[in-house]
């Protein structure tokens, strides 16, 4: 394929294009065959309903060029948050591209109160999350590579018996594909899909990295309490992961839960033993009132000596001087006394 | 445009040097973006200039293709640092999806048979023999 598009502009018009797209098409029978949906096809995993469809997922046909908005909107829509397309124009849409970028979809789903997830780009994750009543938004490109046109719909079940995908797509509120063209079309979009949920659910299928990326991203816009609830909801299902802990216990922090906070704080702490953990402990603890423990964790952060140290000296010796004053009370007349 | 990326640079790392962060959630806790960042092993002073300048840039790029300065603020403050760097340097040639049916009349038969074959989907009207 890539190979075509360096040759085709170079060649003069006329019958040397003919012939060289006669050779495209040939290398394009040869190459071309849905390698994922044969393999499904041929043993779908057991626990795989052969048929599913999201029919509740609200429809909204899309304007010109607007497949982004209207897609995302009808993603949004299903996981409870009402959004109408012509807000999320301005969110994502880019006149001079007359389309809308990835990134900015998933921001986009973010900036509205959804968790926005990358799902890998199999096809029997994308129709795992469809079994788990998670519709799908994913780019394809409808065309071939030489002429791109691409496209955002939103799965929303599939038949295996039929050998289709169900999307909303464009004008069509129920569109049925041929899932061997659909694997083609998505392919070439290079199999992005994602999926927006409430904080606090998880995808069936996202990997770990994946999870903790899109939580990351969704804690820099989200109320604290949303925050929160996300990064609780995904540390049960990865209690290992660090980056989680300490956003659980920075979550809870924004959110005036300082005793919360300290908690999280000490478990990611005693369980990675990193000088964030222990540091962000310190400072809670300092701001609860409780400085002989904070010191405590203040040494930690600073024996821990990671990319943090500076910011652990500079808060232990804030946490020694505060103690010293308590343990001094009032300087001016009890000077003489010592 | 130099000049002012002079500038800009100048200013952060100005800000840079006196807090140590460009944006912490709150007064003194590690936030957890740069938590993330230092366990996937990138975090300095640099990177964040860098990713500054790129924020700055995009906004730039942003308007020139037509968004609102005001949505424009807001686009860029929803994406993180790693996606602001991703996004300067493919801004112009990532995938915008939009279209159903753009400039496909030099392919046009090339496409209708991979329409029939149902190795694309470009035309409403065709059906994949598959």
């Amino acid at each position: 394929m890539r190979a075509v598009s360096r040759l085709v502009p170079r060649r003069p018009p006329g019958l040397a294009r003919a012939l060289l797209l006669g050779l495209a098409f040939a290398s394009l029978l040869l190459a071309g065959c849905a390698t994922q949906t044969r393999g499904l096809l041929a043993s779908p995993p057991a626990d795989l309903p052969p048929r599913i469809e999201l029919a509740h997922t609200p429809f909204v046909e899309q304007a010109d060029f607007q497949c982004g908005p209207a897609s995302l909107s009808m993603a949004l829509g299903a996981a409870g948050f009402d959004t109408r397309p012509e807000d999320l124009i301005g969110r994502v849409f880019l006149p001079g591209r007359q389309g809308s970028l990835q990134i900015e979809m998933m921001a986009a789903a973010r900036a509205e109160g959804a968790v926005a997830v990358r799902i890998p780009g199999r096809l029997d994750a994308l129709l795992r999350e469809l079994a788990a009543g998670h519709p799908v938004v994913i780019l394809q490109n409808l065309s071939l590579a030489i002429s791109p046109v691409w496209h955002y719909a939103v799965a929303i079940g599939y038949d295996l018996g039929r050998r289709e995908l169900v999307l909303r797509s464009g004008p069509n509120r129920r569109e049925t594909m041929a899932l061997s063209t659909f694997e083609h079309t998505w392919a070439r979009g290079g199999h992005w899909a994602f999926v927006a949920l409430p904080p606090g659910r998880l995808p069936a299928t996202a990997t770990e990295n994946a999870v903790v990326e899109a939580l990351v991203a969704f804690e820099r816009g989200a109320r604290p309490e949303a925050a929160r609830r996300a990064y609780a909801g995904a540390l049960e299902r990865w209690p290992g992961s660090h980056v989680l802990a300490i956003g659980l216990g920075n979550a809870a922090y924004a959110a005036g839960d300082r005793a919360a906070a300290a908690d999280a704080f000490r478990a990611a702490a005693q369980r990675h033993g990193d000088g964030a953990a222990w540091h962000n402990l310190a400072v809670v603890l300092r701001e609860m009132g409780d400085l002989g423990q904070a010191e405590h964790a203040a040494r930690q952060a600073v024996a821990a000596d990671g990319p943090w140290g500076a910011q652990a000296r500079e808060e232990l010796d804030r946490i020694r001087s505060l103690r010293e004053r308590e343990t001094t009370p009032r300087r001016g007349g009890g000077a003489g006394a010592r | 445009m130099k000049r002012l990326k002079r500038i800009i640079a100048m200013v952060l790392v100005a800000s840079v040097a006196s807090t140590g962060f460009l944006q912490t959630a709150q007064a003194t806790l590690i936030g957890t973006e740069q938590v993330a960042r230092a366990a996937s092993g990138a975090s300095d002073d640099r990177a964040r200039i860098d990713e500054a300048l790129a924020r700055a840039d995009i906004r730039d790029q942003l308007q020139a293709l037509g968004v609102d300065p005001r949505h424009a603020a807001d686009r860029i403050a929803a994406l993180t640092d790693e996606e602001v760097a991703r996004l300067a340097e493919a801004l112009d040639s990532a995938p915008a999806g939009g279209s159903l049916i753009g400039a496909v009349v030099f392919v046009f038969v090339l496409l209708l048979i991979t329409d029939i074959l149902g190795l694309t989907k470009v035309f409403p009207f065709t059906r994949s023999v598959r």
